[in-house]
């Protein structure tokens, strides 16, 4: 069991991490009341399991991968409420870009473009060229393959730089 | 090292710019990069999504996280942050779950305006409503002074940091309030200076910061001699912007900055003790 002071601490380390932890939420659901709920789960689960962190490496890295787990179960039963699933981006014929961006409605116009964006890319975008983490650990968090985060990356980039055209265009 | 032979070239140039390529691969590319005008289109393309992601990404960490969220960490469990919410202004419709939420709040106030009534009718104390209403007022004023302040650039205080002395002369002889400035560099604010505002024709004092990342958190206070002493800090959320309120020797203070801040608290205390 953790010292008092020891819990404490990690609950002040985890109200410090809300925003980041929000961000990457938001990169999994796509939308901010999804996210929301799922920052809630996911602290609950950490406090109840705090005990369990070793303090090496990085808080972040650890609540991550937890949120991301508590996801993916989310995802499976909605999938069985609804009959529906989450399909691997590089197996859908066509991009849900609309419907992604609606529900982003207190998000920026940017923010919308970046949610509306394939499922899969924003995190692995986020975690690799925002927050520096190496491709291996990206891949640890997200539980999917190195090759994947690779090839995400590189469709994340494109697709911003297209979005970014666009945007200039539509000021010009 | 990867190794990204045999995969398309904007996943290896993408792997580049991450610098997840061993010497060899760099080298090869670096040759294709020095030759193909196609390839260095490439990468400046790959270049330009990553720093426009970069910029987009920012802005997510000053949307504001749920308040109660926040007081349920702190705090432990007793708190469903799921029925209290962050109130902003640029919330979305939130379609779940809405008509409990409704009729719960249909049921509080019925009990409020009954609780209301018997105290308007008995006449006995009417002054914690008139309390409530005061403090609503000014935080809607400081909220609004802050919302036009903050995004100043070249004209944010009245009266520089430099000017240490002077505002603490200058301020307590206006206010009523003696005090000295805060130093919360420990905490990342830096002190930028001061300013007069004027909230219900009283002069209120405000000590303007700028945190790490640019934003501004100021603490703002008055003299109001009827405040009970009370050594409680109240957190409130209004849109983008979060408060914590206190009351000491006579005068109410308030702590002003983003809402998303989840650091607000422990800034009130740290300059409560201070000021």
């Amino acid at each position: 069991m953790r010292p008092a002071a020891d819990t404490k601490d990690f609950r002040r380390d985890l109200v410090s991490m809300l925003p980041k932890l929000r961000r990457f939420a938001m990169t999994l659901t796509r939308n901010a009341n999804d996210a929301d709920d799922l920052v809630q789960e996911a602290c609950e689960r950490a406090i109840a399991r705090s005990h369990l962190w070793s303090g090496e490496g990085r808080l972040e890295s650890w609540i991550y991968a937890m949120t991301r787990n508590l996801w993916v179960d989310e995802v499976r039963k909605r999938k069985v409420r609804g009959g529906g699933g989450m399909v691997d981006i590089f197996e859908q014929d066509e991009l849900n870009t609309e419907a992604a961006a609606e529900k982003a409605v207190y998000a920026s116009q940017v923010q919308k473009m970046i949610l509306s964006m394939p499922e899969g890319l924003a995190s692995v975008f986020l975690l690799v060229n925002v927050e520096g983490y190496s491709y291996r650990e990206a891949a640890e968090i997200l539980g999917i393959p190195i090759g994947t985060v690779m090839s995400r990356l590189s469709t994340a980039r494109l697709r911003l730089a297209a979005m970014l055209s666009e945007n200039t265009e539509r000021r010009a | 090292m990867l190794q990204t032979k045999g995969v398309a070239l904007e996943v290896r140039l993408s792997a580049y710019i991450d610098g997840e390529l061993g010497e060899a691969e760099k080298t090869e590319l670096d040759a294709l990069l020095a030759s193909d005008e196609d390839a260095r289109a490439l990468l400046d393309k790959l270049k330009a999504g990553s720093a426009f992601g970069n910029g987009a990404f920012e802005d997510f960490l000053h949307d504001p996280v749920p308040l109660a969220l926040v007081r349920q960490i702190k705090q432990g469990s007793g708190i469903s942050p799921k029925s209290e919410r962050v109130a902003t202004a640029n919330l979305p419709k939130r379609s779940a779950h809405i008509w409990p939420r409704i009729v719960a709040a249909s049921t509080v106030l019925l009990l409020l305006g009954g609780v209301a009534g018997f105290i308007l009718g008995s006449a006995t104390n009417i002054a914690e409503p008139t309390r409530m209403a005061n403090e609503r007022s000014w935080l809607d004023e400081i909220a609004e002074y802050h919302h036009v302040y903050s995004r100043q650039r070249e004209h944010l205080v009245e009266v520089p940091a430099a000017q240490g002395e002077k505002i603490e002369t200058w301020l307590a002889s206006s206010v009523g309030v003696t005090f000295r400035i805060p130093t919360l560099d420990g905490k990342g604010l830096t002190f930028e200076g001061a300013r007069l505002l004027v909230v219900d024709g009283n002069p209120v004092a405000q000590l303007v910061y700028r945190d790490r990342e640019g934003e501004i958190v100021a603490i703002c206070f008055r003299k109001q001699a009827a405040a009970p002493p009370s050594g409680d800090f109240i957190e409130t959320i209004r849109g983008d912007l979060g408060f914590v309120s206190w009351q000491r020797n006579g005068a109410s203070f308030v702590i002003v900055g983003p809402s998303s801040n989840p650091a607000l608290q422990d800034l009130a205390e740290t300059a409560a003790a201070a000021i």
